[in-house]
């Protein structure tokens, strides 16, 4: 017999997508058998808790938890987040829900006898209910109680090796696509680079630095499956400058029909033969290929690396061999001015150890934003209040065309004194020799 | 239940403290299939969906299985993906940005089983735990935040909708009949934990009333010139109330300029702000962020309000499921959902879905709203 | 700069501040118009080393202020 009742909860069990109803249901009987003589930290019901709570939020459509400030581990600012229900009396297993946020390895591979640790220590310690994962990238520990918290760090650093990630004015947990552990398209190992920036800046994770977030994710190529364009404040995105290399003879297979387009990522539809013209050169955005006497040709200069010819015909075409990245900066949300793109600020970067020249540009962009940004202010606010120009001087890079769409469709250019001839400093009454009052 | 330590000493919190270690090294975790060919994939293929076959350089072969899943998930379903691992993958596993589950094997002969043992699970309910799918042009799980069950500022719930969402859905992330990849997210508030704004089809958390204000504890509870800061419109200033024949320091909202955010609320918990008709869904679409043929683009509200329909959201997953279908019976190819929406004209969309056109749709939201207005003689009847 | 005087600096500030007891990195920063906001930051978060300061999280910002001090402290049922 459950302990609250929850008729609205119910009707989320059936239908076949996985349902979480009945996932937090199985953890509530298994915490109610406890099998393995679990000493439990938490209240051993509380998972009854989480779905009473619901429950009523269902019930009222209003959702019946608190923030909680002063809850974190001793000395960092991040990884923590303080939880507390509103109706304690009647869910005392969920008056005190602490999240914690666990830095994910990069590339989310996990093999099982960690995870299962992992899984004992919350078991024991917090509620059994996790996120797999966060918004961020984070495992997310879901419910604890305030006592819990040094132990369950203390376990974590000593027993497992691990860390928490950021939360509040820090450097976000920083995450990846894929790359290179099982993607042909990867341009450069995001898990490398992930992993190393996201060791290189512990002190920016743990303890707050900044105005406010700062996001770094890593994408492979320019298809950008973990959405850095449009999620972090800096985004790095694998790229290329050489030739797409092109291989003619599995160009003729997909025109012959051998080979699937798009990866066979179109099976289940009625499109009918593969139409080359129709498919890869009609749509190329720059219009830079031609497919003549069963040969295609690529006008590499003009290319962009939109990925789509890549895409369609993934066995014919391949990225260039001088891979690198770009880096885009800005992105995020859309409160409080609208929501940003990241916008391009360094257009190709080779990607070596030990990344000096991604460092580099990391710590001026944020030397310049803990100078002159705000609280509360994202990067790509300041970057917007202040002008991308401001931004290029602070970080010493110079102006490019690729750094934007098109030029500026006003001529009010603010000249500083010393872009002009002779300067701002003139006499008057020199310039009165030759023109009346 | 006795408290046991962890060894930690609350006395000494320093004394044998490690920190900033940062993650596990991801190369330990790699399968060694992944780590002998990391680096040098030549191509892959989608079997089916649900199914991939990458080819390496060397000639190995890597079949991932992938597999949608609540994110929100008990150690009871972690350690059953575990036994999954142990039994078929060699105990590897991953999981996508997009809280998908990846199995992965690397020889064909171990993929139906795979398969069969993943459908064959079932939660007590009568939901799949496994389904396969998820892959190529279909849709694939949604992203999304916490909702009611551990976020304080949701304008609506973040699993419950998702699972409604992914049971209308369901048939098109086993399938890939759609003209491209379709990508659906949801965030519980406007603060947008969940970056659903560039989303081929976005659902959001919107409320629509400004804070209550609890005067007689506001003071109390609350440091008056923080609530004050934490306002991004300056709606909030200082002031003094009578409650009785008392004079209260509290604060007043100048309530025409909230923007229902509840950053107030999380510096002050005197001044909540859900309300059960207040608050609800909106509807965006036509967003990416891939950078392939065109440039990534932002979602466009395309439905200001639908109520909050527990347990199931009709009107929502309607909503979607009607664009969905829109969306695939006219969309060319390769054309994502805001491609295709683009190319027909805005006023086409709405013509199409059968979606009401308000004026909660014309924005009116500082510089950018101009933007978005019509410069021009070209329209469609 | 003179890292005792400039705790005691922070203290006194701090204090000073009435109906407030949670500030922004950005206003340390103010405390000392010439030193470098990373000197500013790398002080303060020794300070909540060392327990004189704390944070406080509202999950998307932190503050920073004198421990213990400060109203949610209580309310929240910390003590």
């Amino acid at each position: 017999m459950a302990k609250h009742e929850t008729p609205l909860l119910d009707q989320l069990e059936s239908g076949p997508w996985p349902s979480f109803v009945s996932d937090i249901k199985q953890e509530a009987e298994n915490r109610a058998k406890n099998a393995n003589n679990v000493e439990f930290q938490v209240k051993q019901d509380v998972c009854e808790d989480i779905l009473g709570v619901l429950e009523l939020s269902y019930k009222h459509g209003r959702t019946h938890w608190k923030h909680g400030g002063i809850v974190g581990v001793f000395g960092y600012g991040g990884g923590v987040i303080g939880r507390y229900c509103d109706q304690p009396e009647m869910f005392p297993g969920v008056a005190h829900f602490h999240t914690i946020r666990v830095n994910q390895p990069a590339g989310k591979f996990y093999n099982t006898e960690w995870l299962r640790n992992l899984c004992d220590l919350w078991e024991f310690r917090g509620s059994g209910i996790t996120n797999m994962h966060g918004s961020t990238g984070d495992i997310v520990f879901l419910g604890t109680v305030t006592e819990q918290l040094e132990e369950i760090f203390f376990e974590l650093t000593h027993k497992h090796g691990q860390d928490l990630g950021g939360s509040g004015s820090n450097l976000r947990t920083p995450s990846d696509c894929i790359g290179e552990a099982r993607c042909e398209y990867a341009c450069y190992d995001t898990q490398a680079l992930c992993h190393f920036l996201t060791n290189e800046y512990q002190d920016e994770l743990h303890r707050p630095a900044f105005p406010y977030k700062f996001k770094f994710k890593f994408d492979g190529c320019p298809n950008c499956c973990v959405a850095s364009i449009a999620r972090s404040d800096m985004s790095f995105i694998g790229t290329w400058r050489d030739d797409i290399q092109v291989d003619q003879e599995a160009v003729a297979a997909y025109v012959g029909g051998e080979f699937p387009p798009n990866a066979g990522a179109h099976k289940d539809g009625n499109w009918g033969p593969f139409d080359i013209q129709k498919e890869v050169i009609d749509l190329c955005p720059t219009d830079c290929m031609k497919y003549e006497d069963g040969k295609l040709e690529i006008n590499n200069k003009e290319c962009t690396r939109c990925m789509h010819c890549i895409n369609v015909m993934p066995r014919a075409l391949k990225k260039g061999k001088e891979t690198g990245l770009s880096i885009l900066v800005g992105a995020k949300a859309p409160i409080l001015d609208g929501a940003q793109m990241g916008s391009l600020l360094v257009p190709f970067v080779k990607v070596e150890e030990p990344y000096e020249e991604i460092t580099e540009v990391i710590e001026a962009i944020w030397d310049w934003w803990m100078e002159e940004g705000k609280n509360r202010e994202r990067l790509g606010e300041l970057i917007k209040r202040q002008g991308f120009q401001a931004m290029l001087d602070a970080v010493g890079i110079d102006p490019v065309p690729q750094h934007v769409k098109e030029p500026r469709s006003n001529p009010y250019i603010f000249w500083k004194e010393d872009e002009v001839p002779g300067g701002w400093q003139r006499d008057v009454n020199e310039f009165r020799k030759y023109h009346q009052r | 239940m006795a408290f046991v330590s962890s060894g930690y000493n609350p006395e000494k919190p320093m004394e044998n403290r490690i920190t900033d270690i940062g993650p596990k090294h991801y190369e330990q975790f790699y399968p060694p299939v992944i780590k002998a060919n990391k680096g040098k994939w030549a191509y892959h293929e989608v079997l089916q969906a649900g199914v991939l076959k990458h080819v390496a350089e060397s000639g190995d072969e890597v079949y991932t299985v992938r597999c949608g899943g609540a994110r929100l998930m008990s150690v009871t379903h972690i350690r059953e993906i575990c036994e999954i691992a142990d039994k078929h993958c060699d105990g590897y596993v991953r999981w996508t940005t997009r809280n998908n589950i990846e199995f992965m094997v690397d020889a064909e002969a171990k993929v139906k089983p795979l398969i069969d043992d993943l459908e064959s699970r079932k939660f007590a309910g009568g939901s799949y735990k496994f389904p396969v799918g998820g892959t190529g042009a279909g849709i694939t799980n949604i992203v999304h935040t916490q909702g009611w069950i551990h976020c304080h500022t949701p304008a609506t719930d973040a699993s419950g909708p998702v699972k409604a969402a992914m049971d209308v859905l369901f048939d098109d992330f086993k399938s890939m009949r759609l003209p491209a990849h379709l990508r659906v997210s949801l965030a519980c508030c406007l603060n947008m934990c969940g970056a659903v704004h560039c989303s081929d089809i976005a659902i959001l958390g919107y409320h629509r009333k400004p804070p209550m204000l609890d005067h007689e504890y506001l003071d109390k509870m609350c440091e008056i010139p923080l609530a004050v800061a934490a306002c991004p419109t300056a709606a909030i200033r200082p002031t003094k109330v009578e409650i009785g024949d008392k004079k209260l320091n509290s604060v007043a909202v100048k309530q025409e300029r909230c923007m229902f955010c509840g950053n107030c609320y999380t510096m002050c918990p005197s001044m909540p702000l859900a309300d059960t008709e207040g608050d609800g869904i909106v509807i965006m679409a036509g967003g990416k962020v891939s950078n392939r043929i065109s440039y990534p683009k932002f979602s466009k509200v395309v439905v200001a309000f639908l109520p909050n329909e527990v347990p199931r959201w009709e009107s929502t997953t309607d909503c979607i499921k009607n664009m969905v279908e829109a969306y695939a019976a006219g969309a060319n190819k390769y054309e994502r959902f805001g491609e295709w929406a683009e190319r027909i004209g805005w006023e086409r969309f709405f013509d199409v879905t059968g979606l009401e056109f308000t004026h909660h749709l014309i924005d009116d939201f500082r510089d950018p709203a101009y933007y978005t207005w019509r410069q021009t003689s070209q329209f469609k009847f | 700069m003179d890292e005792a005087a400039a705790r005691d600096i922070i203290v006194e500030k701090l204090k000073g501040k009435k109906g407030k007891s949670k500030f922004y990195l950005k206003d340390f920063y103010a405390f000392f118009p010439e030193e470098k906001p990373r000197t500013v930051k790398k002080l303060v978060n020794t300070m909540v080393s060392e327990g004189t300061l704390e944070y406080w999280s509202s999950g998307s910002t932190t503050l920073i202020g004198l421990k213990g001090v400060g109203k949610q402290a209580h309310a929240e049922d910390e003590d």
